[in-house]
């Protein structure tokens, strides 16, 4: 259904109808990948689109998170600061900045576009309505949210663990070095 | 130093936008007024669509429900009360205070001719001068109600119709605005936007909770007392209770008047006395903490010097609506200060 807003916003309409712009690349972010092709264009409606110049800053690290970012098209990079040593750089398809929706720490890093991108903005305002007005879909997103920050913990946590190991052994080679 | 010119560049730049909002809804003429009450009634009206929409019924749906009750419920309100209120009017126009009225304000008459000569009071005709009140607020209440035939009927059109697509598509319309901002910003307009909405919604929906039960309690004691224009003086006190502490005296003040200057009966000005304490001891302990989640406080003198500023400007209903614009101005600027300092804005 079209709505006198829509034509008068400039929303994409075609053969009448209110065109979900977005649902081919929601469908492959894991986040989204188990939700119907209805609950998709839900999603779709409270989605805002961003477009970015290359070296613009989308978030910088130690502000206020507010939502995550899925790529559309062109590349991001995830940069650690001071050091602005790049940690990850995002494609098309991929997602950032997820766990914004759960919390309202400061931002964990920055994120700067690599090339002129688009990209899809899902924030925890429109988050928290989408649970009061449609609950069975708002937990369902809270859930694969989680589920996926659960992963990346875990990821994390490997990570630290190996590099624990790799330290400790590093420091035995160093204190057998300076015995030697 | 950046610090302290951001915090109050941030706060400086809310205020303009508010005053500058307000002076475009005050001088853009019935249009601005209209949009402005469908959005303030679509705003404070949207968690019911909300949870109509919870139960699994259409946003569309919903909206068009919720409308169709409150003006289902206005039609009725205005059945019951309007050959009352018109009763009334013409009452205060043309009616007569009894007699018992005419010598308690004879003897006031007298004590003051006797006591304060001086002041030249001696000259006024205390029972021409109530009379002539009487008949001027006759006049002015229907003109400040209908401030012209034409302009209200398009407004009690176009109100319900832009309240209704406010509600139905209200978050496509924010979602387009926020897409204006510029990216540097978005994050922050997104932020801000939400604590405020937060913060607001409860503030407003309380008040105007609270002013709506209380006008109707005070309607109803005040009928029951059998105070003459009840339906005007509930309706003052409702609006009135909006102020802090100046509010339900001048509501109580102005039925005790109204009994004395009418009906001439000094015994039932101590009832309408206790029955407004009555009512204001149930709005503080019963209606304000259910309705009003969270209070807006503001000084005392920050009140009276509102009320002052906004009577000067705008009148009685200027000196009305000052507490909760001062307190939705304060709102708004402490979420932009606060929220604009956790950002690294260049």
């Amino acid at each position: 259904m079209t709505t006198p807003w829509d034509r008068l916003l400039g929303a994409r309409v075609e053969n009448g109808q209110r065109k979900p712009p977005f649902t081919a690349v929601l469908s492959r972010v894991p986040i989204f990948e188990n939700l119907s092709k209805h609950e998709l264009a839900s999603i779709d409606r409270i989605l805002h689109r961003r477009e970015y110049l290359p070296d613009e800053i989308v978030f910088r690290q130690g502000e206020p998170g507010m939502g995550m970012y899925v790529v559309q098209t062109g590349k991001v990079a995830i940069v650690s600061e001071p050091q602005n040593q790049q940690l990850y750089e995002m494609q098309e398809g991929d997602f950032f900045g997820e766990v914004a929706l759960l919390d309202e720490g400061p931002r964990s890093a920055t994120a700067v576009a690599r090339s002129s991108c688009t990209l899809l903005g899902f924030f925890q305002p429109d988050l928290f309505d989408l649970i009061s007005r449609n609950p069975r879909l708002g937990v369902k997103v809270v859930l694969s949210v989680a589920r996926h920050v659960g992963v990346r913990l875990r990821q994390a946590d490997d990570w630290v663990t190996a590099l624990t190991v790799e330290l400790e052994a590093l420091r035995k080679k160093h204190t057998r070095h300076e015995e030697g | 130093m950046l610090g302290f010119q951001s915090r109050h560049t941030g706060g400086f730049i809310a205020f303009l936008i508010g005053i500058l909002s307000l002076v475009t809804i005050l001088y853009s003429g019935g249009v601005g007024e209209t949009v402005a009450v469908a959005l303030l009634l679509a705003y404070i009206l949207n968690p019911v669509v909300t949870r109509l929409e919870y139960r699994g019924i259409n946003r569309g749906l919903a909206a068009g429900l919720l409308l169709l009750g409150v003006l289902g419920t206005g039609a009725l309100i205005w059945l019951i009360v309007s050959p009352i209120a018109a009763q009334q009017l013409q009452s205060m126009n043309t009616g007569n205070a009894s007699a018992q009225a005419h010598r308690i304000v004879d003897n006031v008459q007298n004590f003051l001719d006797t006591r304060f000569n001086y002041l030249g009071l001696a000259k006024v005709d205390l029972n021409l001068e109530i009379s002539r009140f009487k008949a001027d607020m006759a006049e002015r209440i229907p003109a400040a109600l209908l401030e012209s035939s034409i302009s209200f009927v398009i407004a009690l059109v176009m109100i319900p119709f832009l309240m209704f697509f406010f509600l139905k598509d209200g978050s496509q319309i924010k979602r387009y605005f926020i897409g204006l901002v510029p990216n540097r910003y978005f994050e922050f307009a997104m932020d801000l936007l939400y604590k405020m909405d937060t913060q607001l919604g409860n503030y407003l929906r309380g008040q105007f909770l609270d002013a709506l039960v209380f006008g109707i309690l005070t309607t109803i004691a005040l009928w029951i007392l059998g105070v003459p224009f009840f339906v005007y003086i509930g309706l003052f006190a409702g609006l009135a209770n909006l102020i802090p502490f100046i509010g339900p005296i001048a509501g109580a003040s102005l039925a005790a008047i109204s009994v004395v200057v009418e009906q001439g009966d000094l015994g039932r000005v101590w009832s309408v006395i206790v029955a407004f304490i009555i009512l204001k001891l149930v709005d503080d302990f019963v209606v304000q903490p259910i309705a009003v989640g969270k209070t807006v406080d503001i000084h005392p003198i920050a009140v009276a010097l509102g009320i002052i500023v906004a009577g000067h400007f705008f009148g009685v209903i200027g000196m009305l609506l000052v507490v909760p614009f001062t307190g939705f101005m304060k709102v708004v600027l402490e979420e932009s200060v606060q929220t604009y300092r956790k950002y690294k804005f260049d």
